[in-house]
């Protein structure tokens, strides 16, 4: 028997009809199984799955219309075996019926056999098109579910914190083009970003890859979130065609600076709640969607805002605000404010928000992606002090180090050297990070020697290179003004209208492995003026009681950090050294 | 037809119409009403005082006739688009890379 041959089931109580019909059919090709009554036509429905039946309407037992009804009923949805009602009842009420029963086709005899072929092949056609369509189907909805997985189980299930971020993600198709992501930086600062791709479905998914995997691991090598974004537009722009794009909203929320740095690139305005449940901030779209134009518009800033403890900052997309009720109404802004406020109160946004939402959407069908990210300001810092060593002589004693003289070789030293421009496109850090990971491995510890350098990397630039006035950082305004003038001085630097000698910072580095351990001597020189050394320790000692000021905090935290933090020459240069147990 | 376009030889200039929903569906629409117009130094105006709604797919395919329109080297302008619809030209920005006016 020919597999690919097609099977017909002929239900007729005349047998010498079902003699000829069948004859007919095998000269196109087909098989046939017989049924002579409506009932017993069912059965034989069940029991061969026939590509194609042929049915009588007048039959005892059960008749056609009602045999056609129980037929379609158990074929599914998608699978479709051509029902044809042959009668010779010929007028417009049978025709009615035998459509509304279910049947594809109506033959009226008498007819000639080339008729009836011809009427076969246009069964067929159909069928073989909705085959093809059913195939095509059935691969979209495994990809979709492939990508849901890969989204749910690969991409945020590693998310950094997920029990203390709270998160609504309602996709409109399976899949969405939604996507969130947190991630720490080895100095505990939180990375987050919520972000939409445009369209829905798997066309809209492609980028989530690339995303992920870059915002991730710029995080984790210690790039500041402006890199980590001017790193994905370039890169979403070359990989995605020209009218997909990501508008994104992305924050760095820093506990230890007491502020949040913001980048909303065409997301819906984000927020910052007070713990009152007030709108403290709205945190505005300044720039287009990734992957539109080759690289950042020059004039990019992030936003600084202050935060306070209990602040929540949340994220939301489009879906959220452009969600339409039977009315054809958006539930907007107000409602979402609205709703949000209440969700503060209870400690849970999330909830609200959807629990408002669906009130007011009811059952309309749901049109975008929806998702919302709520991200508290608190509770992120987790620099360890316990890997500290406080007394060196306790250890040498214990004999658990070698002990490291004062003329010892260091088993590897790295030193860097940045001039002018390159202070401002270069951040050092990442790089000095990747050769210690590369040499020694990954290790705990480093994110305290991560905090380290970037602490006193940055006082060179902006203190000793840039000579700014960390004083300005006092208040809320002038940290905005010191951020300023910061991005000023470092555009000049960078065109080199500074009057005077080149300006550089020199970075080195002296590892000597302990033998349950190691000591790492960082010096960091800067070609600034200095400062006088005593004078702000002093003032930091009296600011100290009470309430922290807003700045000196980094050298405070250094100092803790490191066994000895040691300022020379007249403040351009320090030297921290820090030792760790493994 | 929810897009029209109109064709002016003397004022060279291309004006595109979107009425009501400007959303994916008109996909094709959209794209046939200038892909043969390669008239150089031609303004291409999207008309936008008659749409109601525009989705996120709609910015993707205003990007496309933008591409189209530097390709011809012609000048592109968004017009009179209404509040909703200017809210979602502010939010994704596009102020900063075609005239609005």
């Amino acid at each position: 028997m020919n597999k690919s041959q097609k099977l017909a089931l002929v239900v007729d109580d005349s047998k010498m009809q079902c003699k000829l019909l069948a004859v007919l059919l095998e000269e196109e090709n087909y098989r046939v199984v017989i049924a002579n009554d409506g009932a017993s036509g069912v059965q034989m429905y069940i029991d061969h799955q026939p590509d194609l039946v042929l049915m009588d309407i007048n039959m005892p037992i059960m008749d056609g219309f009602e045999a056609a009804r129980r037929i379609k009923k158990l074929s599914g949805i998608g699978t479709l075996a051509p029902l044809i009602f042959i009668t010779s009842l010929d007028n417009d009420q049978t025709y009615i019926d035998s459509v509304e029963a279910g049947g594809d086709g109506i033959l009226v005899r008498p007819f000639s056999p080339e008729v009836f072929k011809a009427k076969i092949k246009a069964m067929q056609r159909i069928s073989d098109l909705v085959e093809q369509v059913k195939g095509l189907q059935q691969e979209q909805q495994k990809d979709a579910e492939l990508a849901e997985k890969m989204m749910s189980n690969v991409i945020e299930a590693r998310n950094f914190a997920l029990d203390k971020i709270g998160v609504i993600k309602r996709a409109a198709t399976i899949f969405s083009g939604d996507i969130h992501l947190s991630s720490q930086c080895p100095n505990g600062d939180i990375h987050i970003l919520l972000g939409d791709f445009t369209g829905h479905g798997l066309r809209s998914s492609i980028g989530a890859i690339p995303v992920t995997e870059t915002f991730r691991a710029m995080t984790k090598k210690g790039f500041s979130i402006l890199e980590i974004i001017a790193q994905l537009n370039k890169q979403l722009y070359t990989l995605l065609p020209g009218d997909l794009f990501f508008a994104a909203s992305f924050a760095c929320i820093s506990e230890h600076d007491k502020s949040a740095y913001i980048f909303n690139a065409g997301l819906p305005d984000g927020y910052l709640f007070n713990e009152k449940a007030n709108i403290k901030n709205k945190l505005l779209s300044k720039h287009p969607p990734l992957g539109i134009l080759p690289a950042l518009l020059p004039d990019v800033q992030l936003e600084i805002i202050q935060v306070e403890h209990n602040d929540r900052l949340v994220f939301i997309t489009d879906g959220i605000v452009e969600a339409r009720n039977e009315a054809g109404e958006h539930f907007g802004f107000k409602r979402f404010e609205a709703a949000a406020a209440i969700g503060c109160l209870d400690n849970d946004i999330a909830a609200q928000v959807i629990k408002s939402l669906d009130e007011f959407c009811q059952h309309c069908e749901q049109e975008d992606d929806i998702s919302l990210v709520d991200v508290p300001c608190n509770g992120w810092q987790k620099i360890k002090l316990s890997s500290k060593v406080t007394n060196l002589e306790e250890v040498n004693q214990g004999n658990n180090f070698l002990a490291v003289g004062e003329n010892a070789l260091p088993s590897w030293s790295y030193h860097l050297h940045l001039t002018d421009q390159l202070l401002k496109t270069v951040n050092p850090i990442p790089l000095v990070m990747n050769q210690i990971n590369d040499l020694e491995g990954a290790g705990e510890h480093w994110q305290s020697l991560y905090t380290i350098l970037t602490e006193l990397f940055i006082n060179s630039l902006d203190h000793g290179v840039l000579q700014l006035d960390s004083s300005l950082k006092d208040s809320a305004e002038g940290f905005s003004e010191y951020f300023n003038e910061r991005a000023n001085r470092l555009d000049k630097l960078a065109k080199n209208s500074i009057n005077g000698p080149n300006k550089f910072i020199r970075i080195l580095l002296n590892y000597f492995p302990l033998t349950h351990g190691g000591k790492m001597i960082i010096n960091i020189k800067d070609s600034g003026q200095g400062f006088d050394v005593f004078e702000v320790i002093k003032n930091n000692k009296v600011s100290n009681n009470g309430d922290f000021r807003l700045s000196g905090r980094g050298v405070e935290l250094v100092n803790q950090l490191c066994d000895t933090l040691e300022y020379q020459e007249q403040g351009t240069s320090v030297t921290a050294s820090y030792i760790w147990h493994d | 037809m929810t897009v029209t376009n109109r064709f002016s030889d003397e004022e060279k200039k291309l004006v595109i119409s979107i009425h009501e929903r400007f959303d994916f569906s008109l996909h094709q629409q959209f794209r046939d009403s200038y892909k043969d117009v390669t008239t150089k130094d031609l303004t291409f105006v999207l008309d936008l005082s008659q749409t109601e709604y525009m989705d996120s797919s709609a910015l993707g395919m205003i990007l496309l006739l933008k591409d189209h329109v530097q390709a011809c080297a012609g000048q592109l302008l968004i017009s009179k688009p209404s509040d909703t619809v200017r809210k979602i030209l502010e939010i994704a920005q596009f102020q900063r890379l075609i005239k609005i006016d």
